[in-house]
């Protein structure tokens, strides 16, 4: 972090004393979950001072909603913060009596604040166990984003701004195709519904809210999704209005930072964004959960599906012949969205699961591989099924790489009630499952340096059917159980995952508003 | 007949950055090796300072790693790299 090098003049700051500032925008969550920890610091003998980089209104609201206690100066032009230069936000300085820096804090650090606390004489300042991480990266500083070429002011904020541009309009004079030229300029590879004005005004109407809005900002472009934005989307992939309900929280939850669009949308393997519809919405949008629940089956899965992958490539930039450098691919990525059987499911829906109600809409989202196959059409008992699965498990990622890996498990109406039947609780299924997925040790040799034998010392010995073997999953939690599909054909899936956990991608659950 | 659209893309197009000067020669100069955390990475990048330093007469080599190949480099890692005269971003796969 590059300090400067004499005393600065920092609004609102009295010399003699020592001070804490801190940079910060208001749409950060790091930023929204550390800057109330400094109000323990305000006092007689310290000042703390917080420095946006947003403008008044916004600024007023965060600190209104947060309860900030100490002052809060607006850094016009991002002149202070091109003094400090802070590569990220919240950036923390702490200043001497004469306005020296002594030291900085950059992120969210539970350890780092208490730490200032400390060097201010201050007993801890963030309690290990209040709830909130121990360490959480920030948001970039405003005054280093790319400037982007058509930005209206010099200092324009084109960072995670409440209101966004209106879309361009483009009108077509039938020199071309209107079809062929939104296939070609915004299609996957197949034909789109044209995005006509009177179409997302429609479905821009439908979801009550402006249609500036942006409700996020996703990688690996950083494009603005607003309301309208993805209202066009959306019209192109053949939702219908009252997908908007659906559609604002899915946007929220691919950019939950534990979901990491960023690594989905880029990486080399397979994944893609499966998303998993529970609750009354179903019924009420018409979401297919029985036969060929994958598949080409119902309007509200295929163009949900659709219309998010339109999303992610039109807005996020994620395109499958540019950015997006998937090895093979999944054919997920038109579409991928499924629904739970709650009615053919013996045990709590999937989202009850996740901790919500039953009777809240919900959807989940899984950094997927695509569905592979399990047939076990002869094993009269529950035990057996689940040993059938348990065989699949062991494969996902590669048959050697163990502890990353994480699972759904797509129970068939058929296969749920044989190992419910059998007296199975979902948790017991789970730990069954857990419990019985392992790799025989005799396939890992360390001399043929195959993918996941070099993290043999972290995996654990476990015994099954007799035989030693390392456990495939680190924890119960890996696994996940999902009932849906057609009540007959004692057919189940297994899906893998990508990269997972904090260094990875994590399952995010997002509550669908009620009609 | 005329048919008017919305734009459904993100219209920000973001300016390209300016590299700075190419360096006329790697005698003395600050390298920086960022290892992105894949596997091999550091079995690549070892031999790159070996190359550097015997070949090219490396100066100063900092080593660095990000936590995790699947997300940004932190500022802190960042923060490191700063000062250097040129870095180099290993992948490995």
């Amino acid at each position: 972090m590059s300090m400067p090098e004499s005393a600065l003049i920092i609004p609102g700051l009295k010399a003699g004393k020592k001070a804490v500032v801190v940079f910060f925008v208001t749409d950060c969550p790091t930023c929204q979950l550390a800057l109330p920890y400094l109000n323990a610091l305000n006092r007689d003998s310290v000042q703390v001072i917080g420095l946006s980089q947003d403008d008044e209104s916004s600024t007023r609201e965060f600190v209104k909603q947060l309860k900030i206690t100490y002052p809060v100066e607006l850094d016009h032009g991002w002149k202070m913060t091109r003094e400090f230069d802070p590569q990220s936000v919240p950036a923390m300085y702490l200043l001497d009596e004469r306005g020296h820096v002594q030291s900085t804090l950059v992120g969210f650090d539970k350890k780092g604040l208490n730490e200032l606390a400390k060097a201010l004489q201050h007993p801890p300042i963030a309690p290990d166990d209040d709830g909130a991480p121990a360490w959480k990266p920030g948001c970039g500083s405003r005054h280093l984003e790319p400037e982007a070429e058509n930005s209206a002011a010099e200092n324009s904020i084109t960072f995670l701004r409440r209101a966004g541009d209106p879309a361009t309009r483009i009108t077509l004079r039938g020199e071309e195709d209107t079809y062929e030229y939104c296939q070609k300029q915004f299609g996957d590879a197949l034909p789109v519904v044209p995005p006509t004005v009177e179409k997302v005004e429609a479905m821009v109407k439908a979801s009550g809210l402006a249609a500036e809005t942006v409700i996020a900002r996703i990688p690996p472009f950083y494009g603005e999704a607003t309301v309208e934005k993805i209202a066009a989307n959306a019209v192109m992939a053949g939702c219908e209005p009252a997908m908007m309900r659906v559609l604002l929280p899915l946007v929220r939850a691919a950019c939950d930072e534990r979901f990491n669009i960023h690594g989905v949308q880029a990486t080399t393997h397979f994944a893609a964004p499966l998303i998993m519809v529970n609750g009354p919405v179903r019924q009420e949008l018409g979401f297919w959960s029985k036969q060929n629940v994958f598949s080409n089956v119902a309007r509200a899965n295929s163009s949900l599906g659709r219309a998010f992958q339109l999303i992610l490539l039109n807005i996020g930039g994620g395109r499958p012949d540019t950015i997006d450098m998937s090895a093979l691919g999944n054919a997920g990525k038109f579409s991928f969205c499924i629904a739970e059987n709650e009615e053919e499911n013996p045990w709590e829906p999937f989202h009850v699961t996740r901790g919500l109600k039953r009777e809240q809409s919900a959807l989940s989202l899984f950094a997927a591989e695509p569905p592979r196959g399990v047939s076990e059409h002869n094993a009269p008992q529950g035990k057996t099924v689940l040993e059938t699965i348990s065989f699949a498990l062991a494969t996902v990622w590669s048959y050697r790489m163990c502890l990353m890996p994480e699972a759904i498990v797509i129970l068939c109406p058929e296969h749920a009630k044989t190992i419910h039947r059998d007296g199975f609780s979902k948790e017991q299924a789970r730990q069954f499952l857990f419990e019985n997925t392992g790799i025989p040790v005799r396939y890992f040799d360390p001399a043929e340096r195959a993918e996941g034998t070099q993290l043999i010392a972290n995996y654990k010995e476990i015994t099954i059917r007799g035989e030693k073997c390392y456990q495939k999953f680190r924890a119960p939690e890996s696994i996940s159980i999902f009932v849906t599909g057609g009540t007959a054909g004692k057919f189940s899936a297994v899906i893998g995952s990508w990269a997972t956990g904090p260094a990875g991608s994590q399952m995010v659950t997002y509550p669908i508003p009620d009609k | 007949m005329a048919i008017t659209i919305v734009h459904p893309g993100n219209e920000k197009i973001p300016k390209a950055a300016t590299p700075p000067p190419r360096l006329a020669s790697l005698k003395g100069k600050k390298i920086g090796l960022l290892d992105i955390s894949k596997p091999g990475g550091n079995i690549f990048l070892d031999r790159l300072e070996e190359i550097l330093r015997a070949k090219y007469g490396a100066g100063e080599i900092l080593r660095t790693r990000k936590p995790t190949y699947t997300k940004n480099a932190p500022p802190q890692v960042i923060e490191q790299l700063r000062g250097m005269d040129a870095v180099i971003e290993g992948l490995a796969d």
